[in-house]
């Protein structure tokens, strides 16, 4: 009767779940985030997120073309990359940002790594540290406001000002598109429910972060603290749908579980260190890094085998022996990992005051070049100490008085004094520098020993162009001024694009010159 | 699915060996008259077992017919008379108490008794372990091994006395076992029939299980009912565990109470393309085709595509239906579309996605193991990531949305491994 009976290995069934499937499922559980992107930032946030899918999607079609791969772009795992990438992006991006990072991320890091599956890095955090590294200046401007660049959220927690965790959590603050916690969190938590990503991962990422965050953040467990770093910095983001991608993540529950915790502490350690508002998409590529190490190492084993050590084949062991090994493993790489963590932390900090010392000293010569050695002076030491580590007087923000010497030249005679002093209203944190005063009064030069600022922006600030504007001045006082150029004896032109890192500046050398002439001056 | 005898009408197959172990040898010649439960050939050894004739009629040839698997076997075909006349000797229920424990295995190997979960092996063998005493669970299985079948649960509906009955032959043979009936919870009538039946019976219970696949696979019955696992390289035997299917048990009733030896079982008659699905209890030789037009046929306008012996996780692929049942050929699916086909055709390149690893039930890492595989790192693949634990059981090929051919590989794999063993060791 029936000739034509095909013929092939068992299983002859198949589930319904597809790879386009999956690849489908997980952009629709992107899609709340970018709604609610659209919705708060406009149109453009909408052109940035179709360019960054449409040249990701293009991408792989083309390398399909050009090496007959076949048609891998299809798959829908493109439109998953893209759209990740998108989201990771200013609203205000220029339209050629997406489209070099979509295809850097599809063409180089997935094309050609072998495509689907055989990725080292996660491509659209690929794409999005190769968009930060080649157009960092476009990369940090997130939202335009009178010309001013503002703070995202992060970067303003670093410099001490408050945040608004409510509107962190909505998504309606400065940042990427995809920055609403809560449109993230639906997306990602259906995806959990549904079983497409692993809740060791997700969790142990918000676990190991948050304590981490708590014990090493500088502010305890507080809650408000807590939560507004949770919010912020695609923490969120990175917890759910970056460090769960399959292709880059360990095979194993316990190898998967010491990766989220891995990337939990990276990412507490560069916040706590760094301050880089991304620093939480390093450090899931540098945990993507690890995680052929880990699926070297941490192989679950079958079944069978898995009481062989003291338990019988049969089973007849004590039941507890099951239950806390996972446990003891885990409490352990917990606390093993967090000793490390201590441990870096006492080590760097040490060296870290070290070396802010020699860079203090080698700016007081940068500032006063005749000067030969250095001394204190009790009186004026005295002085300082007078000022309880609080602001310095009312018109020069939030500024501090750290140390004063006196500089002697060759022959034994006062050649000038330095004076350190500090602007807590940085863009991205303090700014410290040293004001180098001739005993008359003149400004000598200034010399930065702290400065934190956005590359190609804030940063800026340490170019001559703008430091060496404060040489020889007379003035006591400096005004700044915003585009536009200086002429009066007491004007400074501002770096243009970076008012607040420059008015920071300002701030701090006119307090410096304010206790040079009240205190140094006065005093004698 | 009700159960229904089905008695054939056309010429009846008996391939010699429809066990595992070695063929047995005929003892009848051509146009020798036969009848039903007569001994046609005799085991050859102590693991082989004997054909039963399950027709009455004469020996039509004794030469090479294609069997299941595609190859040509040496059969005994027997022109059926349709009589069915019944050989002497059997049908009357005996006194079991007078029976001993040699007497009961003799008459279990002189039935001709195989497992008949699928893999057919002798049942006499595995009820002869090297200490009986050490046996701790006899466990009945009453899980469907496969998704698509039924007839264990019909069985248990309907021969739940007879299957305890048989249990408790069994368990005369282990001192110190406790005989347990695992259900899959999605077969309430068959629990409670057995629940029913074994009330008031000593050494005895029943087990419901959660109704997953492969819960009928010996090894997850044993981690569930004796929270054993073990490895590959041991016997359910090893671990104090004698597993037999339901119809198996059966079997065992009608072997040692009614002498009769083993010549029908039950079988499912299911897939998308049957017209009318059924449970049959159905005589070894049957050929498939004649099963299948009696039943009904096919859906009117299907074209088969696909006909599995067994079912759809772990059946083996028919390229004809004109071959015989043979005695653990628990199902016949039909399909009228290739699940395989379409799979090839959505296939991806891996995705890492872990499915694979979660549905293991071994808890193996199917996805590094395919890995290793297709690198050829066989060493990795046997000794990191003990690939040959695999129990072919097809989960991680089913769950895989890359559809990846897993399973396939694997078997090549392991396939392999044994090979080179093997040259290694002839050396
Ligand atoms: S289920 Fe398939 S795609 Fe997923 S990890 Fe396993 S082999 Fe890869
Ligand atoms: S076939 Fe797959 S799921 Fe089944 S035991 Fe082997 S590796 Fe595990």
């Amino acid at each position: 009767m029936n000739t034509a009976l095909n013929i092939s290995s068992s299983p002859h069934t198949r589930d319904k779940w597809s790879t386009a499937f999956i690849m489908r499922v997980v952009t629709l559980s992107l899609l709340p985030a970018s709604l609610v992107g659209v919705i708060v930032y406009g149109w453009n946030a909408l052109l940035v997120l179709a360019l960054s899918v449409a040249s990701a999607v293009a991408s792989e079609f083309l390398f399909d073309k050009l090496t007959h791969k076949g048609d891998t772009w299809k798959d829908g795992s493109a439109v998953v990359t893209g759209l990740m990438l998108g989201l990771c992006l200013s609203p205000s991006a220029p339209w050629y940002i997406p489209v070099l990072g979509s295809m850097f991320a599809i063409l180089v890091v997935k094309c050609c790594f072998g495509g689907l599956g055989k990725n080292f890095v996660n491509p659209a955090l690929a794409g999005r540290c190769f968009l930060l590294i080649s157009f960092g200046k476009v990369m940090s401007a997130y939202q335009i406001v009178d010309g001013v660049s503002m703070a995202t959220p992060i970067a303003a927690l670093k410099g001490g000002s408050a945040v608004n965790i409510t509107q962190m959590f909505l998504g309606t603050a400065n940042g990427v598109i995809g920055s609403s916690i809560l449109a993230l969190l639906v997306g990602g938590l259906a995806l959990w429910a549904l079983d497409i990503i692993h809740g060791q991962i997700c969790f142990s990422v918000l676990i190991s972060f948050t304590a981490a965050m708590g014990l090493f953040g500088g502010q305890g467990f507080d809650v408000k603290f807590l939560l507004a770093h949770l919010c912020g910095g695609g923490v969120v983001m990175g917890a759910f749908f970056m460090a769960t991608d399959y292709v880059t993540s360990p095979v194993s529950r316990l190898g998967q579980t010491v990766y989220g915790v891995l990337i939990g502490l990276l990412g507490a350690v560069f916040r706590i260190k760094g301050g880089a508002p991304d620093s939480f998409s390093y450090s899931v590529i540098i945990a993507n890094l690890f995680v052929p190490m880990i699926d070297t190492y941490i192989l679950s084993k079958p079944f069978a085998y898995r009481r062989l050590a003291r338990g019988k084949w049969d089973g007849s062991g004590p039941l507890l022996k099951r239950v806390p090994r996972p446990v003891i493993v885990l409490t352990s790489i917990a606390l093993i990992a967090g000793v490390a963590l201590s441990g870096v932390y006492a080590l760097t900090k040490g060296t870290i005051e070290e070396q802010h010392r020699a860079a203090q000293a080698a700016s007081y010569k940068v500032v006063l070049p005749s000067a030969e050695s250095f001394e204190v002076d009790a009186a004026l030491d005295q002085a300082v100490a007078d000022l309880n580590g609080q602001v310095y007087g009312s018109d020069f923000g939030r500024s501090y008085i750290n140390e004063v010497f006196i500089g002697r030249d060759a022959a034994g005679e006062i050649a000038g004094y330095a004076i350190s002093a500090t602007s807590a209203d940085g863009f991205d944190g303090n700014i410290t520098l040293a004001v180098g005063v001739s005993p008359d009064g003149t400004l000598n030069g200034i010399s930065f020993t702290e400065l934190n600022e956005t590359p190609g922006m804030g940063m800026r600030a340490d170019e001559p162009e703008f430091k060496e504007q404060f040489n020889g001045r007379t003035a006591t006082r400096f005004k700044l001024i915003k585009a536009g150029s200086a002429i009066a004896e007491d004007e400074i032109d501002s770096v243009s694009g970076a008012s607040i890192t420059s008015s920071a500046v300002v701030n701090a050398v006119n307090a410096a010159l304010d206790f040079f002439h009240t205190t140094v001056k006065g005093g004698n | 699915m009700p159960l229904r005898d089905f008695l054939p009408q056309g010429e009846m197959v008996f391939p010699l060996s429809q066990h595992i172990g070695k063929p047995a040898k005929p003892i009848v010649k051509k146009n020798d008259p036969v009848l039903v439960g007569q001994r046609i050939a005799e085991a050859d050894g102590f693991v082989s077992a004997h054909v039963i004739c399950s027709c009455s009629g004469t020996v039509k040839a004794i030469e090479k017919r294609r069997v299941l698997t595609g190859a040509m076997m040496d059969c005994i075909v027997v022109d059926n008379d349709g009589a069915f006349t019944p050989a002497e000797g059997f049908g009357q229920r005996e006194d079991a108490s007078k029976l001993t424990n040699d007497d009961i295995l003799a008459r279990v190997q002189e039935a001709a008794i195989v497992g008949l979960g699928g893999a057919g092996f002798p049942t006499h063998v595995k009820l002869r372990p090297k200490d009986p005493a050490a046996i701790r669970y006899i466990i009945a299985n009453g899980a469907e091994c496969e998704p698509y079948l039924t007839c264990n649960d019909q069985l248990m509906r309907t021969r739940a006395a007879e299957i305890v009955e048989g249990l408790e032959l069994m368990l005369r043979l282990f001192p110190n076992a406790e005989g347990v009936i695992g259900i899959e919870r999605n077969k309430p009538e068959a629990i409670s029939a057995m629940e029913a039946a074994v009330s008031g019976k000593n050494r005895m219970r029943v087990l419901p299980l959660k109704t997953k696949y492969p819960q009928g696979g010996e090894r997850s019955l044993i981690q569930v009912v004796a929270g054993a696992n073990f490895p590959i390289t041991k016997l359910p035997a090893d671990v104090g565990c004698i597993v037999e299917n339901v119809g198996t048990i059966y079997a065992i009733q009608r072997a040692v109470l009614y002498h009769e030896p083993l010549f029908s079982h039950c079988l499912t008659l299911t897939g998308e393309a049957v017209k009318n699905p059924g449970n049959y209890i159905i005589r070894d030789g049957t050929s498939f085709s004649e099963l299948l037009e009696a039943s009904g046929g096919l859906k009117e306008g299907v074209t088969l595509k696909k006909a599995l012996c067994g079912g759809p996780m772990m059946g083996i692929p028919l390229g004809s239906l004109d071959v015989p049942i043979q005695k653990q050929n628990n199902g016949l699916t039909l399909l009228p579309e290739d699940p395989c086909e379409i799979a090839e055709a959505q296939m991806t390149a891996c995705l890492h996605c872990g499915r694979c690893t979660t549905v293991c039930p071994m808890g193996l890492l199917p996805q590094l193991m395919a890995e290793a595989a297709d690198d050829g790192d066989l060493d990795r693949y046997e000794k990191k990531l003990y690939g040959l634990e695999c129990i072919q059981c097809g989960s991680c090929t089913y769950i895989c949305p890359a559809k990846r051919p897993l399973m396939q590989t694997f078997k090549q794999a392991k396939a392999e491994i044994m090979a080179r063993k093997r040259a290694a060791g002839g050396k």
